[in-house]
């Protein structure tokens, strides 16, 4: 099984394992019963150290020869589509939505530029708050306990 | 446990109730005190509104050269605070939207929306802490922060520089819904915390167990490196095939002082770190 190295591609999901990212490929089967088809998701840890890819991302995943631990059984081979920074594959360019960036920005420069407003050169990559403003790098949960710590994924 | 101790001493089989199963374990479980889902806690509001200054006029009237020399009474009139609520609302809001607009014309792009509707929020928990039985305004309070958060669920999915710009100029926190809602109930939250206990003390035995065989290392070299020499000059004084050759005990050798010097490097570690914690 393992000899074939297998290329999947799937999402990431958030992950508290080190050095490893949990990745969710999704695919359709066909219940014969009612004749429509349902999402069935597997996940798949990968080994990761550097953390190439971040919660959402569409990522390239390899099997590995063998199973590296219990749980790691891929490598991560590359993040195809990062999430909330989408190039567009024909031209290239960087889209948002339905628009292409550039167009925004012409658009913003007719009206008059606002320095208050947001500029993407300016941007930060993707991560700085994690942890404080941002908590989509974990797994949320029902507050069920008071124990008078902080616990900044409970909801 | 209770299972295992009845059997244990001896308890006939009849009376031991297998159902309804009990922990022995002292484990003290509080029940998160239910936040209102309309509490800045809860809504992901860091800040507050800045507050009004005592002299800030209507905003169509800042600039007018009749007010500057209007005596006391006139004046009072064109003031905020003597207007109608909804002024300053439009005020705050208005103020919000500047900060983050691409254009001076831009008021339906997200980063305006979720401003107007920062601003609307942060204005509304300001008159439900006033008035705790608005039951109108809180409605209207509740689908609005759940629109702000769907609208932020959407921003971070198409752009995520500008999702986490905006979390930074509004001042807000975005967690995502957990998976899976269900009840908080005694039970379940028992048996979640009973796994923590459990895992906790595993953790800590392995570690105990860890130190001990650290601590058996060096004792194990040291006595091989004087058997593996004893046994050399024995085969090399009954004239047998020697075994034991001088690169091996060389190997262990090396092993041991590298191992030393690990200890050492750190038990000069634990020994700062103490002393920090110490002073």
């Amino acid at each position: 099984m393992a000899a074939r190295g297998l290329l999947l591609m799937g999402q990431c999901m958030p992950c508290i394992k080190q050095n490893a990212s949990k990745i969710r490929i999704r695919r359709m089967e066909l219940d014969k019963n009612l004749n429509m088809y349902f999402k069935k998701d597997t996940f798949f840890f990968a080994h990761d150290p550097k953390k190439l890819c971040k919660t959402g991302d569409v990522v390239l995943i390899r099997e590995l020869p063998e199973r590296m631990t219990r749980l790691i059984t891929h490598n991560v081979e590359k993040v195809v589509y990062p999430l909330g920074d989408i190039t567009d594959p024909i031209t290239g360019k960087k889209v948002v939505v339905g628009k292409y960036r550039e167009d925004i920005e012409m658009a913003n420069q007719l009206f008059g530029k606002s320095a208050k407003g947001f500029d993407y050169e300016k941007a930060p990559p993707r991560g700085r708050l994690e942890g404080s403003k941002d908590f989509t790098h974990g797994e949320t949960y029902i507050k069920y306990h008071e124990d008078g710590k902080d616990q900044p994924f409970a909801v | 446990m209770n299972k295992l101790l009845n059997i244990a001493n001896g308890v006939p089989r009849q009376f031991v109730r297998d159902y309804a199963f009990k922990s022995d374990l002292k484990i003290k479980w509080v029940r998160p005190e239910k936040i209102s889902c309309i509490r800045p806690e809860k809504s992901g509001d860091l800040a507050k509104l800045p507050a009004l200054s005592a002299n800030e006029l209507l905003p169509g009237y800042k600039d007018s050269k009749e007010l500057e020399s209007a005596d006391e009474t006139v004046l009072s009139l064109f003031k905020l605070s003597n207007n109608p609520n909804h002024l300053t609302t439009r005020y705050y809001r208005d103020q919000m939207i500047k900060e983050v607009q691409r254009h001076a014309q831009d008021y339906g792009s997200m980063e305006a929306k979720l401003a107007k509707m920062t601003a609307s929020i942060r204005r509304y928990q300001e008159h439900m802490e006033a008035h705790p039985r608005d039951k109108m305004i809180k409605v209207r309070l509740k689908e609005l922060i759940d629109k702000r958060k769907k609208f932020l669920k959407y921003l971070r999915r198409w752009d995520y520089p500008r999702f986490e710009w905006i979390l930074e100029k509004l001042d807000l926190v975005y967690k995502p819904p957990p998976a899976h809602f269900h009840w908080i109930t005694r039970k379940e939250s028992l048996q979640k915390l009973t796994d923590i206990y459990c895992e906790k003390i595993k953790e800590e035995r392995l570690e105990a167990y860890h130190k001990e065989l650290q601590a058996q290392q060096i004792p194990y070299l040291e006595d091989a490196i004087k058997k593996m020499v004893f046994v050399r000059q024995e085969q090399i004084d009954c004239d047998v095939p020697v075994t034991v050759t001088e690169q091996q005990i060389e190997n262990a050798r090396q092993e041991l002082a590298q191992l030393k010097q690990l200890r050492e490097a750190e038990a000069a570690a634990t020994r700062k770190q103490s002393d920090e914690t110490f002073h």
